[in-house]
């Protein structure tokens, strides 16, 4: 955990921005913590304990292949999935950025900048590689607001940050993906302001087609690396 | 008559053992777990000749203590015919239950989000063996991101104890099989440690020997070889075996330790009744030694499963012959303790216990041909109440009774859970056992 201490501020600052909207809640509802919404099994903060199996040790096996789907950029802009990622390697983290669970959403945001830093290191692989942050929040993650996030992050790399116009626009997506969502309410069916979804991060390669899903005990930036470097030097088909 | 006493008691004293569980603390940490009280628990059901429509079947019943249907039975799902149902599991979302048959391999696909008190199958994946290649028995079933991934026990080509472990995607489309080694063949159990990038597996025996008549395998000495005696630790992101652990007797269960800095598992062995630890090494290579004997030994009582509780305390080991959970405290790992030792029934094999350690399950069903006979061929879920000292019956339900069949696996339901609602304290439990290390 000590790698991704330097991120720890603005995870911090993603949190604090969901217990925020915590807050916004009635006040006759119980307070709400992370620790309501952090419902995986892993026990405590994930520590990858292990080093990486070398790139081109192993294979990738096809798991699944994904359709283009309307997207919003961070300008407001229509745009669509095979635009941004044409005919390269992407790996696309679904979060909303609200999210106050330390094992979801921020862990996967401060992974996805330690790629977009390593991927800046290595020109060669970044050119093949396109990063892609989607919100499944559309109502508060307006473009504007994936705009202030991205300017947060400040990317090296053309990592882009989507949102989608609408939970109809959306649905498809999640649908497609496997990446099921859902708001999580109180007993009177008002919203907590979180949402129940296991953390899954997509690697894509130039065909579309899905080759590693990484969640919790899985988003370590060491093992996408080498999993983005495995697919680099796969034959071409 | 004396005779056949002599032949039963020999039966008894070496046969070996096919079950196992899957409980709320032993779960694929991909998966969102189920904190406070469960409403429903599903029983992977066998179906038994003369016992209701005798097919297999997913059975639920009703735990929450505040329901009236409390300790009944709610509603049951038939596959059709009787396939060895054994095992099974949740798919990464929690949202369908994959179950697996041992005799012909088939796969039943159940929804329990869309009705948690009534899981409807809606689909069948009847091609297992075609698709992998050749591997048959799917038993233990392993949620990964977007998959699942399948410990088979046996193959078609000589139905002995070479297998495989083979991964689908949730759509249920095929994505890769992985064979066990050569030195070390046999599967049972598979369960992967993330923090860790390792993957345990276990051994137990094939087509041939956990099909046959109980009496034919434990008289037929040549059969009797043909049982496992290692433990494979794997590379888990590359899917890769890099190293073999000689655990002789048939380890069958893999707990792997829950809280952080944890790095071990246990596992009990059928034939040889002792609990095993699997170390992380300084070197990061893994140690296995018996850490202590599971009842007596020289009695074969046959341990089929344990259950680790979430702060890694209490180790829960049935064992089939003696029809008795011994609680062990695992504090010390390498020391472990008999703390609680109760007869639960004539038989039982599996146990379930819930991510509190409050309540814990027992069902009393091995193998259709190995289970118990006459009298002592007792069909049942019970229920019990932990308090860290003794366990106290809460419910039981008698499966002959309700024309269900023989009980195996067990999974947790809630309302709540599928109705994506939460309550303010529902973590608060949660975090006390993140915080118990």
């Amino acid at each position: 955990m000590k790698r991704l201490f330097p991120l720890a501020g603005l995870a911090v600052l993603i949190a604090s921005a969901g217990a925020a909207a915590l807050e916004s809640s009635p006040p006759a509802h119980p307070p709400v913590g992370a620790a309501d919404a952090s419902y995986t099994y892993t026990v405590g903060p994930f520590v990858a304990e292990y080093e990486a199996p070398a790139p081109g040790s192993y294979t990738l096996p096809v798991i699944g292949r994904v359709e283009d789907h309307p997207l919003l950029d961070s300008a407001g802009g229509s745009t669509t999935l095979a635009a941004l990622k044409r005919d390269r390697l992407a790996v696309i983290a679904f979060v909303y950025t609200t999210c106050a669970e330390a094992t979801g959403c921020p862990l996967a945001e401060a992974i996805m900048q330690r790629l977009d830093r390593r991927l800046a290191d290595d020109a060669g692989l970044a050119r093949r590689v396109r990063l892609l942050t989607i919100s499944f929040d559309p109502t508060r993650d307006t473009p504007a607001r994936m705009a202030t996030i991205r300017d947060a992050f400040g990317p090296h790399t053309d990592w882009a940050f989507l949102t989608t116009a609408s939970e109809t626009d959306l649905a498809p997506i999640l649908t497609d993906f496997g990446q099921p969502v859902a708001k999580l309410t109180y007993e009177d069916g008002t919203w907590t302001g979180l949402y129940r979804h296991v953390l899954k991060v997509f690697l894509l390669d130039e065909q579309n087609r899905v080759r590693n899903i990484y969640s919790t005990g899985l988003m370590n930036p060491d093992l996408v690396m080498n999993d983005l470097r495995t697919l680099a030097v796969e034959p071409r088909e | 008559m004396r005779s056949l006493r002599l032949l039963v008691a020999i039966v008894m004293v070496t046969m070996p053992v096919a079950r196992s569980l899957a409980d709320e603390t032993c779960m694929s940490a991909y998966m969102p777990k189920i904190t406070g009280q469960e409403d429903y628990v599903y029983v992977w059901t066998a179906g038994a000749e003369g016992v209701g429509d005798g097919s297999d079947k997913l059975v639920t019943i009703d735990t929450n203590p505040k329901s009236p249907s409390y300790g009944k039975v709610v509603s049951s799902a038939s596959v059709g015919g009787r396939h060895e149902a054994h095992h099974g599991g949740f798919t990464d979302d929690r949202r369908y239950l994959w179950m697996g048959g041992l005799s012909d391999s088939p796969i039943y696909v159940f929804d329990v989000a869309t009705d948690p008190a009534k899981p409807k199958l809606v689909k069948t994946i009847d091609t297992f063996t075609k698709d992998s290649g050749g591997v048959t028995g799917p038993h233990t079933f392993f949620a990964l991101p977007g998959r699942m991934l399948i410990a088979g026990l046996s193959n078609d080509k000589d139905k002995g104890g070479k297998t495989a472990l083979v991964e689908y995607n949730n759509n249920g489309e095929f994505v890769q099989t992985m064979w066990l080694p050569d030195d070390a063949p046999y599967g049972y159990d598979v369960r992967v440690q993330p923090r860790l990038n390792r993957m345990l597996t276990s051994s137990f025996t094939g087509w041939d020997n956990y099909m046959t008549e109980f009496g034919k395998v434990v008289s037929n000495p040549e059969a009797m070889k043909h049982f496992g005696n290692t433990m494979v630790v794997w590379d888990a992101h590359a899917r890769k075996p890099i190293q073999v652990l000689e655990v002789p007797g048939a380890p069958l269960e893999i707990r792997w330790a829950l809280q952080p800095r944890h790095n071990y598992a246990f596992t009990s062995t059928a034939l040889t009744s002792k609990l095993w630890l699997i170390e992380q090494q300084p070197d990061g290579t893994f140690k296995a030694s018996a850490v202590a004997d599971i009842g007596d030994p020289k009695k074969t009582p046959l341990p089929v499963d344990i259950s680790l509780s979430a702060d890694d305390r209490y180790l829960f080991v049935d064992s089939f012959m003696d029809g008795t959970v011994r609680v062990f405290d695992v504090s010390d790992p390498h020391k472990p303790k008999v703390v609680d030792e109760q007869k639960i029934g004539a038989q039982v094999n599996m146990v379930s216990q819930t991510w509190d350690g409050e309540r814990v399950y027992f069902t009393s069903s091995l193998l259709a041909n190995w289970d118990k006979t006459g009298k002592d061929n007792e069909q049942f879920l019970k229920a019990y109440r932990w308090d860290g000292k003794k366990l106290t019956p809460l419910f039981a339900v008698d499966f002959t009774k309700e024309g269900l069949g023989r009980p195996h696996h067990m999974h947790f339901g809630q309302n709540q859970f599928y109705k994506n609602q939460i309550y303010g304290s529902a973590g608060a439990r949660n975090s006390e056992v993140a915080r118990a290390e």
